[in-house]
């Protein structure tokens, strides 16, 4: 019936009914045209890849076809004919209602030739899903579907609907947990509207830059940096169409959203939807291979789960999150911990200790081994003692016996690690040498985003291979083969930020220290930008131990507008002022601050309560703030202990009477000898803050001269009692 | 008193000993507004008095036991003041009486429970524990604190799910938790080594009067041979016996389980005719009562004891406080 429909129009008819009918399709991208997968993907296509033992594209495809998409076109690029291979053998070829056609390209280098290839076959014919094949879902597209529908019969010009997710990214790295770089989006809250797409924010600057049009144009704008962009979209055939006629748009995001954003010759407009409960998350590098491959196996992604996608391979599902394979061999002794995949055919020895990893089928694995969050995937040997932590292992690897792989290694198909060698942290380790002479000129396209490899890699594969084996050997060990890839000058900094391993504490440690550097600087700028104070308050919540003086101000600010806060609520609910003593003493417990601080904020709020009650004169001014000491005095007396607190107070009635509360400048005097009548200030405090401010600038005397007759009063009253005591 | 009372209603205020404390706390605060009317005597118009707070308490949610208690011991103290007394002596001696009820029966005594139960906890274990027991939280934080290796299996219930509270403060803690419903109690037995509960009141013969669902807990526990321990302060205690869980209890808000909050799709008992509502009872108990057979011990400040040995707790009990 579908396919009858889609003969009959070729091109898609402009009623929505007709459009209705037409059967759901999908472009699935088996090629991310990226470098991130290097040196594994060198050898075999990231879509390929097996994650939870399962490779990547059938997460995809079932997920899709779940969704109720009926025809899919693979796209495949670098490696073409392993995934057309692939696909051929696999299920997928013969489902009834679910077609998966592959294209071939052997020179497409972007997503953006592929689109443009597609456009040329003239295969799509209406509204289509936009995915790589390298995306895990369950997300039902149901209602974003409809939204786009709707949108589309009112507005001919909401040609995409990207799908996001929340997702807060680290406040100290400024990476989602996903491994990806945060990322700044402009949405119209109401329409849904995507107003502002920014991914490569520099924040060595600190702010981003909008246009100031997109303030004026739009009646309410929110900026969210906590968003993830799922790489999921739904697509008019439009988009083709764009794709074609500029034909230099080689990225998705960079180039495609960000130019139709900037456009307003064509008025196009992107939409978004998110979703809240169901998952999406696109594997982007190894850092999201490991996030991906944890939320897979404490099954965030039901229904694609590996017991439940392998179907009939008996795969099952053991107390703490344990997945084992129907004829798996485990010794007595070994411990097989929390969160692990253990596939078929594996055989695993005496004590060796394994959790939160996950190993694939036939694999060899000796005795007193420590394998620790590390993706070994199919037919490794590893022999006694090894230790692994946090690595990927690929097909065919050989670990004699005593290896150890520090975190973040990656080792790709068929390395051998000699006895008792020890790869270092970060390393990528292939049989293969590492491309030298595109090297240079990657980077560049790397950082221009367009990274377009295929070529390069179909290359690789029909066969320069020649691993001189005597020359490696020393590379990984006696016995060794392979070659550990150098890393480039730079960029070795960087290696932690996409790697399987967690990033190491100092790292953290070292970067929110430069953070708060940063920030000082930017204070001293006056450029903070709002984005990063709640970011701050977030830092210190992790526990830092950074103290510096801009947090601490930071605090006291809040502080006394929380002990301003208390203050005025005991005053308008008439609260005791015991119950106030033990409030404002409450809240100087969880700011960690000193009692000097409580009662210079208190003396603050009350007089800002003067201040602020209606008033026509100074005088009346004096009796408001006299009314107010009168009847809180109690509250400002029980934080202060000592002559010191009472000076701090004096000081801070200055600082106030200097900028916040002008209108006292002229009472200074007054209300200085009204605390001293109501005993809230000692004349010995009065006494030494003149003498402290003797020495000050003259700027700095405007008080002190004004209550001078008061001082000079209490001098003498001093005297007098002196020469009655003797 | 009324803010107190109108949280209870508004649900803010939940678990035992914090209702305890909230009101024990606000009839503090009520005694030290009080002053005898004239031709009056304190002991006899305060007795009143606090009379009219219990019964304002009582309309906005029935009292648990525990708070039972603490109102009779204040009674008690109330009674007892000598006639001597001046009234401001008097008042500060009830406030000082209030506290140190406070300390010693609530806050000492969970201290004391901590330290026995912590003992019962073993590395390796895994303890299970059913809705939100503050008392049981500050077990398993405590021990974790010591370096214990163990993992927690916290169970829920609807329509309540406190258990998310509590599974919340002990994953940012960073112990390592599991959580699931009440209907897979059976599932996760298989593992627990040891169950801990928290109760409301334990009555004398015994019997431990719980959040619902906490008997079927400990009898699937005492069904896997798992040692249930129930923890809770010796104020808690009460004298009365009580058999099943129907003739004493609590309703709660019968919307609450006929309606699954966030989920729209779930709207069956929506739109009943009122006629077809004659034949619907919605049945939200609060409580139930844990027969004595399924608790392998009970942890107190009195030390860890058998069910049986409640009625001496009690007897005891009441005769020391009595003497404060």
């Amino acid at each position: 019936m579908g396919a009858q429909k889609k003969g009959a129009t070729a091109r898609v008819s402009e009623d929505p009914e007709e459009l209705a009918r037409h059967p759901l399709q999908a472009i699935l991208l088996a090629d991310s045209f990226t470098t991130k997968f290097r040196p594994i993907t060198l050898e075999r296509p990231k879509v390929l890849l097996p994650l939870v033992n399962i490779p990547m594209i059938n997460y995809t495809l079932a997920w899709l076809e779940s969704a109720g998409v009926e025809e899919v076109f693979v796209f495949c690029c670098a490696h073409s004919k392993q995934v057309i291979d692939y696909l051929e053998s696999s299920e997928w070829s013969s489902q009834p209602n679910f077609s998966v056609t592959t294209i071939e390209s052997h020179n497409s280098i972007s997503a953006g030739d592929a689109l443009r290839l597609i456009y040329e076959r003239n295969v799509i014919h209406g509204d289509f899903v936009l995915i790589s094949g390298d995306t895990v879902s369950n997300m039902s597209l149901t209602q974003a579907l409809q939204e786009h529908k709707d949108r589309r019969k009112k507005d001919a010009n909401a040609i995409m609907t990207m799908v996001v997710k929340q997702s807060k990214p680290s406040p100290i790295t400024q990476q989602s947990r996903l491994g990806t770089d945060e990322l700044f989006m402009a949405i119209n809250p109401v329409t849904k509207q995507l107003l502002y797409y920014e991914d490569k924010a520099e924040y060595s600057k600190g702010f981003i830059s909008l246009d100031k049009t997109l303030i004026a144009d739009n009646p309410s704008v929110i900026l969210h940096n906590d968003k993830q962009d799922c790489y999921i979209d739904i697509c008019s055939q439009e988009v083709l169409s764009l794709f074609t006629d500029n034909f230099d748009y080689q990225h998705l995001r960079r180039h495609f959203v960000k130019g139709l954003l900037v456009d307003d010759i064509m008025g196009y407009k992107i939409f978004t939807h998110e979703i809240h409960s169901s998952y999406a998350a696109r594997i982007d590098n190894f850092r999201s291979y490991d996030t991906i491959s944890k939320d897979i196996i404490q099954r965030w992604t039901y229904p694609f789960v590996p017991d439940v996608l392998c179907g009939s391979s008996a795969i099952k599902v053991e107390r703490q999150g344990t997945y084992r394979a129907s004829d798996v061999t485990l010794s007595r002794s070994a411990q097989f911990g929390s969160f692990t995949f253990i596939g078929q055919g594996t055989k695993i020895g005496t004590d060796t200790k394994i959790s939160h990893s996950v190993i694939g089928e036939r694999c060899t694995i000796g005795s007193n081994v420590t394998i620790e969050g590390s993706y070994i995937w199919n037919n490794v040997t590893i022999e006694d003692g090894c230790q692994l932590r946090n690595a990927i292992v690929c097909d065919g690897v050989i670990l004699k016996s005593g290896a150890v792989l520090q975190p973040g290694v990656i080792l790709s198909f068929k390395v051998v690690v000699g006895q008792q060698f020890v790869v270092p942290a970060y390393s990528k380790v292939s049989l293969l040498q590492q491309p030298t002479q595109q090297d240079s000129d990657e980077e560049l396209e790397y950082a221009d985003s367009t990274s377009g490899t295929g070529e390069l890699r179909s290359d690789k594969l029909n066969g320069d291979i020649a691993p001189d084996l005597s020359e490696t050997a020393s590379e990984l060990g006696t016995g060794g083969v392979g070659y550990i890839w150098t890393v480039f000058e730079g960029a070795y900094d960087e290696e932690w930020r996409h790697s399987v391993a967690p990033i190491p504490t100092d790292k953290l440690v070292k970067l929110m220290l430069d953070k708060d550097e940063d920030e000082e600087l930017l204070t001293q700028d006056g450029n903070v930008i709002s984005a990063s104070r709640e970011l701050k308050t977030d830092s210190d919540g992790n526990g830092s131990e950074d103290d510096d003086n801009e947090d601490s101000r930071d605090d006291y600010v809040s502080f006394e507008k929380e002990v301003e806060a208390t203050f005025l609520r005991a005053v308008h609910e008439n609260v005791k002022v015991d119950l106030a003593v033990l409030e404002v003493n409450a809240l100087r417990l969880s700011y960690n601050m000193a009692s000097v601080d409580c009662g210079g904020a208190i003396f603050y709020s009350m007089m800002k309560l003067a201040v602020e009650s209606p008033h026509n004169s100074a005088s009346e001014l004096h009796r408001n703030a006299a009314d107010i000491v009168t009847t809180w005095q109690k509250l400002l007396k029980s934080f202060l202990h000592d002559i010191d607190e009472e000076i701090e107070v004096i000081l801070k009635f200055e600082e106030m009477c200097l900028e916040s509360a002008k209108e006292f400048a002229a009472l200074f005097p007054q209300i200085l000898h009204l605390l001293y009548d109501k005993e809230i200030l000692q004349e010995d405090a009065i006494l030494r803050w003149a003498d402290e401010k003797e020495g000050a600038d003259e700027s700095d005397k405007v008080f002190l001269k004004r209550s001078e007759k008061f001082i000079q009063w209490l001098r003498e009253a001093e005297e007098e009692e002196d020469d009655e005591d003797e | 008193m009324n803010r107190v009372g109108l949280q209870y209603l508004a649900g803010d205020l939940s678990g035992g000993n914090a209702r305890c404390i909230a009101m024990l706390q606000a009839f503090q605060e009520a005694i030290r507004d009080y002053s005898t009317p004239p031709e009056k005597t304190l002991t006899r118009d305060l007795t009143s008095k606090i009379g009219g707070f219990v019964s304002f308490l009582i309309e906005c949610r029935p009292l648990s036991m525990s708070m039972g208690n603490a109102i009779r011991f204040l009674k008690s103290r109330i009674a007892r003041l000598p006639l001597t007394l001046s009234e401001s002596e008097a008042k500060t001696t009830l406030c000082s009486d209030i506290d140190r009820f406070i300390n010693e029966k609530i806050v000492l005594a969970d201290k004391v429970i901590l330290r026995h139960a912590a003992a019962k906890i073993r590395d390796g274990d895994v303890l299970l524990t059913y809705g939100s027991s503050c008392v049981v939280e500050m077990i398993l934080l405590y021990a974790h604190e010591l370096g214990k290796q163990f993992r927690v299996v916290v169970v829920d219930s609807h329509p309540m799910l406190e258990g998310q509270k509590l599974l919340r403060r002990l994953v940012v803690k960073g112990l390592s938790c599991i959580y699931t419903q009440l209907n897979a109690i059976s599932y996760v037995m298989h593992e627990v080594t040891r169950v801990f509960l928290g109760a409301s009141s334990i009555f004398s013969n015994g019997t431990v009067y719980s959040m619902v669902g906490t008997a079927s807990v400990a009898m699937v526990a005492h069904a896997f041979r798992v040692p249930v321990l129930v923890c809770c302060e010796a104020y808690k205690f009460h004298e009365r016996v009580q058999l099943d869980s129907i003739c004493f209890n609590e309703l709660g808000d019968p919307d609450a389980i006929s309606k699954v909050p966030g989920r729209v799709d779930v709207n069956f008992l929506d739109n009943l005719t009122d006629k077809q509502k004659e034949n619907l009872e919605l049945l939200n108990l609060k409580y139930d009562a844990t027969p004595s057979d399924y608790i392998s011990v009970i942890v107190t400040d009195y030390g860890m004891i058998p069910p049986t040995s409640v009625p001496v707790i009690v007897r005891e009990y009441r005769k020391e406080y009595l003497l404060i």
